[in-house]
């Protein structure tokens, strides 16, 4: 089995359409590995931390972060992913949001934050910039989360 | 402020007047004084004069009287004596009676009871003189005895004594002229002493009410320069505050639009993005309508036909145009909201250099149409933010170039000048001008005057409005339809660093 198939896709993004354009365009680039979506971020990090399906127990993940979220903001997530003796903190996390702000985006990386992809209004952009992380994620190599 | 002015300046009128007058009327009064005391000085010197002239009268009288009686006693000791000495003394007694009582005339003129009483005084001193000169001439010539006895029938009508009598009349009368004078001269020096209280307490009462008003007006002034005094030196903190609260709601008015277009955006791209799906959809749709027309026409329903090749791109190709445009709009505010966010950093700029860029890089768009730009020197300086200015004078110069007058060759002239710490640089063109309804609109976002033949959503012009109220400065325009434009910005010659 190859390591990509064990990866799960944890996505973190409130809008519906957004996610269902997001994988539509991800199952185009050919990528087929799992994708957990969730519209909030309370739910996704019990499930990335708690959960025994989650990333924290059970195989490597990659986490697609929106920063808008409707109880707490993606930055949060990000630092409780990337914090100090965190399991998954090397877990890589791709934000992709609207946000197009200097001033966020330089928080994120500092945060730790693996990628940061800002959705293109346009769609056709929108589905380009998508199918480019699919091909972008069926290469990278994803690390095992600590035990 | 100018309330308090006011009131005071009104008060200022009305008090100087009064003082004024309270100054010029205690003059008055001393004026008053001075020729009361004068007057009363006058008749109180006439009064002396009188009641000297009493004592004048007295002493003529007295006088004349003495002369008579010694005359009668000389008369008498030569009669008794026969001593020569008293005849001699007689005759030099007698003689003075007549000018003394002629003195006494002379003296009581202006009272004809004393003139009454001197008449009587010389008839009966006439006469006794008469009988006395007989006596004394038969004294003389030796016939003693003869005189003597004359004198005897002469001493029993007591001429002398009548003569006392009128002169003792006399003397009455004068004591009583002299008691009145001196109860007049007493009247008027107490209506003097009188006069001098009066005008004192009038001065007083004067000088008091002028103190008192003086000091009020003192206070008053102390009380406004005070006032003024704390305004000026809260006027700084004021400011302060009205620019922070004005600065506070700027922000949250850019914070709201950037939040709001940002939230307007994630919809959009799902309307944009299904709306792509769709047409994709639509396409294998389409291909299978084209195929069961060509292989069994008898499934082909006319409706299925129509929505499968009208229906479904036109329907998708509104919601595109539309998405589209509110994609431009959207990014139109994120845009202005954005500038609002940018850090202002003032500098010395070449306006001149700037406008010759900004025409430089429109040099292709201006050649298209065929209009010429004119950057006419020199521009004056200023120190504002390089950025703002740019994209003001771009703005403006491509709105200029952009909208003509049909068959009119464009000309666009950029001029500047200096007024009072302040730089107006001018567009001027001679397009299609702008309705004077629409003066103030088209600064609004999104809005368009005149017909719509341009792209263009009416956002540069908003733009520049905002640009420039960050840049401290103003906009406006003067355009007649049909001859042309001025747009002018005004801008603080140096603009005060926010940063610093």
């Amino acid at each position: 089995m190859s390591p990509h198939q064990t990866v799960n896709i944890v996505m973190v993004e409130d809008d519906e359409g957004h996610a269902r354009l997001i994988e539509k365009n991800i199952r185009r680039a050919g990528i087929m590995n799992d994708v957990r979506h969730f519209t909030d971020g309370g739910t996704a990090l019990q499930y990335m931390f708690h959960d025994v399906d989650g990333p924290a127990m059970n195989g490597p993940a990659l986490v697609l972060l929106d920063l808008n979220l409707p109880d707490m903001s993606g930055t949060d997530i990000l630092a409780r992913i990337k914090a100090e003796g965190s399991p998954l903190r090397r877990t890589p996390v791709v934000v992709l949001t609207t946000t197009d702000d200097k001033v966020e985006i330089q928080r994120c990386y500092d945060l730790g934050c693996n990628v940061y992809i800002t959705k293109p209004v346009n769609y056709e952009s929108f589905a380009q910039a998508i199918r480019q992380l699919g091909l972008f994620l069926s290469v990278i190599q994803v690390p095992d989360a600590e035990d | 402020m100018f309330g308090v002015a006011r009131r005071l300046g009104a008060s200022n009128t009305s008090v100087s007047r009064f003082l004024i007058g309270a100054v010029a009327l205690g003059f008055a009064l001393l004026v008053a004084a001075v020729l009361a005391s004068t007057w009363i000085v006058g008749r109180s010197r006439e009064h002396s004069d009188w009641v000297r002239h009493s004592y004048e009268v007295e002493v003529a009288v007295a006088r004349a009287q003495v002369l008579l009686e010694q005359s009668e006693t000389t008369r008498r000791g030569y009669l008794l004596s026969g001593d020569p000495r008293y005849s001699e003394a007689f005759d030099g007694f007698q003689r003075q009676v007549g000018p003394a009582a002629a003195r006494v005339v002379g003296l009581v003129s202006d009272n004809p009871r004393q003139q009454a009483n001197i008449a009587e005084f010389r008839r009966r001193a006439a006469a006794l003189a008469r009988s006395q000169s007989a006596s004394m001439a038969l004294a003389r010539s030796g016939r003693t005895s003869e005189a003597m006895r004359d004198f005897t029938r002469e001493a029993a009508h007591t001429p002398l004594g009548l003569i006392r009598g009128v002169v003792a009349r006399m003397l009455t009368e004068e004591r009583r002229l002299l008691t009145e004078r001196r109860a007049e001269q007493r009247r008027s020096v107490r209506l003097f002493y009188q006069m001098i209280a009066l005008t004192g307490l009038l001065l007083v009462a004067l000088a008091v009410i002028t103190t008192v008003t003086l000091l009020r007006v003192t206070r008053d002034l102390q009380a406004s320069r005070d006032e003024a005094r704390r305004l000026n030196e809260t006027l700084e903190d004021q400011v302060a505050e009205r620019t922070a609260d004005l600065t506070r709601a700027n922000d949250e008015i850019q914070r709201f639009a950037y939040i709001v277009s940002h939230d307007l955006r994630s919809p959009l791209v799902n309307v944009m993005g299904f709306t792509s799906e769709l047409e994709a959809a639509a396409q294998p749709l389409g291909a299978l309508v084209d195929r069961a027309e060509a292989e069994a026409p008898a499934i082909l329903t006319e409706e299925a036909r129509l929505a499968a090749r009208e229906d479904l791109p036109e329907a998708i190709g509104f919601i595109r145009t539309s998405t589209a445009k509110m994609d431009r709009l959207i990014n139109a505010i994120l845009k202005l909201s954005r500038e609002g966010r940018r850090v202002i950093a003032p500098e010395p700029l070449d306006l001149a250099a700037i406008a010759d860029g900004v025409v430089a890089s429109m040099r292709q768009v201006i050649d298209a149409r065929g209009a010429e730009v004119e950057v006419q020197r020199p521009l004056p300086q200023v120190a504002s933010d390089r950025v703002g200015v740019e994209q003001i004078l771009s703005n403006l110069v491509e709105n200029a170039v952009k909208y003509l007058q049909p068959g009119r060759p464009g000309r666009v002239t950029v001029t500047g000048r200096q007024e009072r710490g302040r730089v107006i640089v001018s567009v001027a063109d001679n397009g299609r001008g702008i309705a004077p309804a629409d003066h103030q609109r088209i600064f609004d976002l999104f809005r368009r005057a005149g017909a719509q033949d341009q792209p263009g959503e009416g956002i540069g012009l908003a733009h520049v409005r905002a640009l420039a109220y960050r840049l401290g400065g103003a906009i406006d325009v003067d355009s007649r339809p049909g001859e042309g434009s001025t747009f002018r910005l005004t801008l603080p010659a140096t603009l005060q660093d926010a940063r610093a």
